[in-house]
């Protein structure tokens, strides 16, 4: 415990207070820090980046964690039954989740999406002339969600797990009362499922708060074209190793650390409604 | 080169002389280096003593190769001395650094620019290299006008290492396939916007479309520039902005006209081309830059030729372009070794053999030993050839910049790119940088 401990304060917990410390004031990485109070916090708001960079992370959370789970959850359900070759099947779709958050990947995916690349010219084989998406304002947030979905891996093994643990009783039970597939879906699945459903959007959706990587790689670390691709810890780094400004970027940090725990506590509110337990029906 | 700077030359010679002398005494002493008493031989560097010493810059592979042969020239004059280089993209390459002042662990030699010299200078991160200027620093060729833009307070951050100055860049291929004459030396900037509609409309037809120029107006150092041709002081001597909103939103809409008509190179065109621009991807017929970057551009493009020509004239007629330092070589103020990186900055300063291997790629040479090895024929003949032919031009000293310029720089291309997507006007574009250049600056 005490190596632990020991870790945790001078790794962990002191930093965190340091950066507290450092969101209160002026400090540029190279003097001492100057305290300014609620200055940074103040600007932040009147800052169009900031602004823009709450939006483009919102709608990434928004949009790309529903539909990352809605795949992982359909294709979990696919991997449920019992083939030939499962094994298999259940590598390849874990895969891309592995290297999703590598730069390797990031660089692929901006070389397919570019002025002529892979994806531009497949769509032309369609007729659909949308050029490279890298450079139009209004596909690069499509092209992140795409990124993002692709690497539905990690939650999928979850369903997985969850999915064997429905008792084929009742299933059986429901067949018998006549029910169809979606209505197993709804009554049995989904609330059976709930609990693991209810972790994966919690993962997913602090995971989707933190992307930053692959924004870094493909927007070259300016969040472009035009602060399309501006997300929050990006323009966090921009801010703080970009143009020494530390102290504005601990304020944005600590509002991140704010804002994610206040939706952590909403989603947990929310539970109550719709995640059921079993312990609680037998 | 200019006859005002040479006759500098000369008057900071004698005093050199004197210093050169006494260093002369060490040198014989040193044992080595000692090739033909060439400038910058001597120095008090211990030659027993195993010295390693970090040295980084900004730059492509070109760069680093022409480095590399530096170093190894560098290793050989003085053996006790090993090199540890490395290098980094522009972006990242201010990154790195920043992170490693904050631990005070800069390298022993570092590239600087001068967008972000008084950033580090002022902070008391650089060596000042006062003191071994006319020991292990020769500097009697280098022009006082030149040596002073690496000074801040007295004190000698960096040593220039070569000089550039802003060109207009055409492709005479694609002028011709446009139909179209080239643009004059003595047009005014309306001339040159209404010569580049001219151009757009000529191109349109063609596929790829062909643009005359791209958003020109998004490079703060063009603007910086324009203000000094018109006479205009750009940043006061507290490093506080001369300028106003006014001045930016006119500035802007120079070409508010093409960008209306969809005249130039869209935004996103430009994007879409990179890591080229629009002039070296042969979309565009022409493109402001610094005359250094010629080799890049015949590089990059496959051009056959690239002209250049001087800046557009100013309201009075005159043209009032401006040499800056195109980079300097500064030393960490951490560094362990201050004799060892100042004898690295002089070798690469004056050392004729590395002036050749560098040619103009980092800029004209900023002293004439190195410069003395170029080619007389190519792209270092053309550069200088440039400089040369429009000196009795180049009247101006570039300004002083202030602490945070490299932040407004980089805010002023982002704004620029908003506005080129069509998410700004130009008078949210001037007030946007306004408010983000007093926190820079403040």
């Amino acid at each position: 415990m005490a190596p632990w401990l020991a870790g945790f304060f001078a790794l962990t917990f002191g930093p965190m207070i340091a950066s507290l410390y450092l969101s209160f004031t002026d400090y540029d990485l190279f003097g001492a820090p100057e305290f300014t109070g609620l200055e940074n916090y103040q600007r932040l708001f009147a800052d169009p980046q900031f602004i823009q960079s709450i939006k483009v992370t919102t709608l990434y959370v928004l949009l790309g964690t529903p539909i990352k789970l809605a795949a992982a959850l359909a294709v979990a359900m696919l991997l449920n039954a019992r083939r030939r070759g499962l094994g298999f099947y259940r590598s390849a779709f874990y895969a891309p989740s592995l290297v999703a958050a590598s730069v390797s990947i990031a660089i692929v995916w901006k070389a397919m999406f570019i002025d002529d690349g892979v994806v531009d010219r497949s769509l032309q084989i369609f007729g659909i002339e949308l050029g490279g998406w890298v450079g139009n304002q209004n596909m690069t947030m499509p092209m992140f969600i795409l990124l993002a979905v692709w690497a539905f891996g990690g939650p999928m093994v979850i369903f997985l797990a969850g999915l064997k643990q429905v008792p084929t009783e009742l299933y059986e039970a429901a067949e018998v009362d006549g029910a169809g597939r979606i209505r197993k879906f709804r009554n049995i699945t989904l609330p059976m499922l709930s609990p693991v459903i209810f972790f994966n959007l919690l993962m997913e959706t602090i995971g989707s708060f933190q992307v930053f990587a692959s924004a870094f790689i493909i927007s070259g670390g300016t969040g472009g074209p035009a602060g399309s691709t501006l997300f929050y810890t990006l323009y966090l780094y921009i801010r703080g190793f970009g143009d020494f400004r530390m102290g504005y970027a601990s304020a944005m940090a600590w509002l991140l650390v704010i804002a994610v725990g206040l939706i952590t506590i909403l989603l947990f509110r929310s539970s109550k409604a719709w995640v059921h337990y079993q312990g609680d029906s037998r | 080169m200019n006859s005002a700077r040479l006759s500098k030359t000369k008057r900071l010679s004698s005093v050199a002389a004197v210093a050169a002398a006494g260093s002369l005494v060490l040198a014989a002493c040193s044992g080595g280096a000692d090739d033909g008493g060439e400038p910058g031989s001597g120095g008090t560097v211990d030659p027993d003593e195993q010295i390693s010493l970090t040295v980084t810059w900004w730059g492509n592979d070109d760069r680093a190769e022409r480095y590399e042969q530096a170093i190894d020239l560098f290793e050989e004059e003085y053996p006790n001395i090993t090199v540890q280089p490395a290098f980094q993209a522009w972006e990242d390459y201010w990154t790195a650094r920043a992170t490693e002042a904050a631990g005070q662990s800069l390298p022993d030699v570092l590239q600087m620019d001068l967008s972000y010299i008084s950033e580090f200078g002022s902070r008391g991160q650089l060596l000042d290299l006062t003191p071994y200027v006319g020991g292990e620093l020769d500097m009697s060729e280098m022009p006082d006008s030149l040596l002073a833009s690496g000074q801040i307070g007295g004190e000698q951050f960096g040593i220039p290492q070569s000089t550039n100055t802003l060109a207009l860049f055409y492709n005479p291929a694609i002028v011709e396939s446009l139909g179209m004459e080239p643009p004059s030396a003595d047009q005014t900037w309306q001339e040159y916007v209404d010569w580049a509609a001219e151009a757009a409309d000529a191109g349109a037809s063609e596929d790829p479309t062909l643009y005359g120029t791209g958003d020109f107006t998004g490079v703060l150092w063009l603007f910086v520039q324009h203000l000094v041709q018109e006479g205009q002081e750009v940043f006061t001597e507290d490093g506080e902005i001369a300028f106003s909103e006014q001045d930016v939103i006119d500035w802007l809409n120079l070409v508010q006209p093409l960008r209306e008509a969809d005249q130039m190179l869209p935004a996103e065109r430009a994007t879409q081309l990179e890591p080229l621009g629009g002039f070296t991807a042969n979309e565009a017929a022409t493109e402001f830059s610094w005359d250094n970057f010629l080799a890049g551009y015949l590089a990059d493009s496959g051009a056959e030729t690239i002209e250049m020509l001087p800046l557009p004239v100013g309201s009075s007629g005159d043209r009032n372009q401006f040499f800056k330092p195109s980079m300097l070589l500064s030393a960490g103020a951490n560094t362990e070794n201050p004799e060892a990186a100042a004898a690295f900055i002089d070798f690469i300063t004056n050392d004729a053999e590395v002036g050749a291997i560098f040619g103009t790629s980092r800029g004209v040479p900023a002293t004439e030993t190195a410069r003395s090895q170029l080619d007389v024929e190519g792209v270092d003949a053309q550069v200088i050839g440039y400089e040369e032919e429009w000196a009795d031009e180049i009247t101006e000293s570039t300004p002083v910049l202030p602490q945070g310029f490299g932040s407004i720089e980089a805010e002023w291309l982002r704004l620029a790119e908003e506005l080129g997507y069509g998410n700004i006007t130009v008078e949210e574009f001037a007030s946007q940088w306004f408010s983000e250049a007093e926190i820079s600056l403040g």
